[in-house]
């Protein structure tokens, strides 16, 4: 017998999620104030924490990608000893709260390495580096899943054959599988930079809240909430959603281009 | 040109066990055997992919084990073809080149004569996907040569297409091998393939190494059972030997001449091939060497081409007749009809049981 719910039923469910979603957003309509929003939207320290959030999330991003590329790649194509191990940790920043992976980083930054590496290399607590930071663990994992995903999608023989046609390793993966990976790429670039820009608990407890400094998007809609500012929150909501979204609709028209390639 | 010595290799839970066969220079050896036999894991030893690959392999002298994939000077075209998807025609074709830094005025000259022989010259501008089936075959087999492999890997590259093409494509590949002096590896699952293309055919079941022969040999006298039975070989009777040119067969009838003494001794099966099972009437008179059968045709198929009879003897055994249509014609047999067939003794031949 089967369990499956019959087509209307998985229709309505189907648009029970999606009227979840939008009744939530349009929800916020209802504390929306023009005035509220373009002074909201124009000024100082939003636009700081736009830009702080941006420029965080890019720099998290990048450097993830530029970790997560290699291993994904090795995840995907060679055995080696450890190899469960780091696929299980790829779901550690999921199974840990943010606020959790946050207070980890923090209290490494207490154990004497840690100490040292703020004093001689670079210091993370309370600024930019930190924000970087803790965006990155946060992301990491996620951008290595969509990566491997990404080559695994790219059928070895095509690897096999650029080389019996003499090219190297390195000549046949930039020729052949990053090429072919590519719109997974772009795809696993653009959510892995929007899961950066969303991210709150990890940021506030690694780099604080202090505004004009520390204070990201995520974060600033949070203090203003804790001040009762609704409309100002609203407006801030906006933006965050405005950008996330605008950000999983390029990504989706990127992996369906790819899924039709 | 190449040669394996007691090639041993495990993929999975597979192990392929101690292989070892000859390819000469211009040759074209088939690897044949049901899908899972290890045709392709023995294609991943020689490409190199396998880990854990022991015994000897050795391309004009060179071993092989030692070098990357990039220096065995291999052409390959697998199953699925591997054509680059991103690239043109063009750029597939030149990928070698390019991978080499051969400059243009050295490869050309073999790029134009490939593209002039496989006729693919007005499709170097297209993309990949724009390509037919056939056509895919082409730029696959032309790329595959562009590098000069001293060895061309072919691991069945037709199977995906219709039986015309496939012809099609077999006579391209003969040319090819001819005009080129081509040593080829072929693997394949289909007999008359194989038979079109190689001159030498090595079976593989289960991961061994059954027959290494050729190709008229392994037609006409397989191995083993298990060889027979991949053959398509249905008509196979537990018999006795009685010395160096008779068995005794209780299921044909007694004691049949055979022509050749079999390496097979004491208890054996008698094989005899579909196709080498006469069709006679119970009017024509015996033939000198050949055992006489009476009985009945239990199933009657034209096949368009030839035709398949399914007979039962009066001594209760089943033997499997094809037959050209129009012989089948002349005799205007039928389902149910009582008739006669003829074992040549030339054609009957015994296999270890």
């Amino acid at each position: 017998m089967s369990v499956a719910p019959g087509p209307r039923a998985s229709i309505v469910a189907a648009l029970a999620v999606l009227a979840l979603y939008a009744g939530l957003i349009v929800s916020l309509a209802w504390f929306l104030d023009g005035g509220v929003l373009s002074r909201t939207l124009f000024s100082e320290r939003s636009l700081f924490s736009v830009q702080l959030s941006l420029a965080a999330a890019t720099v998290a991003t990048a450097l993830a990608l530029l970790l997560a590329i290699p291993a994904a790649y090795a995840l995907s194509r060679h055995r080696f000893p450890g190899k469960e191990a780091t696929e299980t940790v790829l779901e550690f920043p999921i199974i840990v709260s943010p606020a959790a992976l946050g207070a980890i980083i923090l209290i490494f930054f207490n154990n004497p390495l840690g100490e040292w590496i703020q004093e001689n290399v670079i210091y993370f607590v309370f600024g930019f580096a930190g924000i970087v930071l803790a965006q990155f663990v946060t992301i990491l994992g996620l951008a290595v899943r969509m990566l491997k995903a990404a080559f695994d999608a790219v059928p070895v023989e095509l690897e096999t054959v650029a080389r019996t046609l003499g090219a190297r390793p390195r000549l046949v993966f930039f020729t052949v599988t990053l090429p072919l990976a590519k719109h997974g790429l772009i795809a696993a670039f653009i959510l892995t930079w929007a899961k950066a820009l969303g991210e709150f608990g990890a940021t506030l407890m690694v780099a604080g809240s202090m505004a004009m400094r520390t204070e990201t998007l995520p974060i600033a809609i949070y203090m203003r909430l804790s001040n009762a500012d609704i409309e100002g929150t609203v407006a801030l909501i906006l933006i965050l959603v405005g950008i996330g979204l605008t950000a999983l609709f390029i990504a989706r028209r990127i992996l369906a281009r790819s899924a039709h390639a | 040109m190449l040669e394996i010595d007691g090639l041993t290799a495990q993929a999975g839970g597979f192990r392929l066990h101690g292989i070892s066969l000859r390819v000469g220079e211009g040759e074209c050896h088939a690897l044949l055997g049901p899908s899972g036999s290890g045709k392709s894991t023995l294609l991943a030893a020689l490409l190199g992919t396998l880990p854990g690959v022991t015994g000897s392999l050795r391309l004009a002298g060179e071993e092989l084990s030692t070098l990357p994939i990039e220096r065995r000077h291999l052409g390959y075209v697998p199953q699925q073809l591997g054509l680059f998807p991103h690239l043109s025609v063009r750029d597939n074709l030149i990928y070698s080149a390019r991978a080499r830094h051969v400059p243009e005025a050295e490869y050309r000259p073999l790029l134009d004569r490939l593209t002039d022989l496989t006729g693919i010259g007005a499709l170097l501008s297209r993309p990949i996907a724009t390509l037919s089936g056939g056509e895919r075959q082409r730029v696959a087999l032309v790329r595959a040569l562009t590098a000069n492999p001293r060895l061309v890997l072919l691991d069945e590259p037709f199977t995906a297409l219709n039986e015309s093409l496939r012809r099609e494509l077999w006579w391209l590949v003969r040319d090819l091998q001819r005009e080129r002096g081509l040593t080829v590896l072929l693997v394949t699952h289909d007999l008359s393939e194989a038979h079109f293309l190689a001159d030498r055919i090595t079976v593989l079941i289960d991961g061994r190494q059954e027959q290494s022969d050729h190709k008229a040999a392994v037609y006409r006298r397989p191995a083993s059972v298990a060889v027979a039975r991949f053959l398509g070989l249905k008509n196979l009777f537990p018999a006795r030997t009685l010395g160096p040119q008779a068995v005794d067969c209780a299921d044909l009838g007694g004691r049949l001449a055979v022509a050749e003494e079999g390496a097979a001794r004491g208890e054996v099966w008698l094989a005899i091939r579909a196709e080498h099972v006469a069709l006679r009437t119970p009017e024509t008179p015996s033939r000198p060497g050949e055992t006489r059968l009476g009985g009945r045709f239990e199933a009657v198929l034209d096949l368009g081409e030839s035709a398949l009879l399914h007979f039962c003897a009066d001594t209760g055994a089943r033997l499997e007749v094809r037959c050209g249509s129009r012989v089948l014609r002349k005799y205007g047999l039928r389902a149910g009809d009582a008739g006669a067939v003829g074992l040549p003794a030339d054609d009957l031949f015994t296999l270890p049981r």
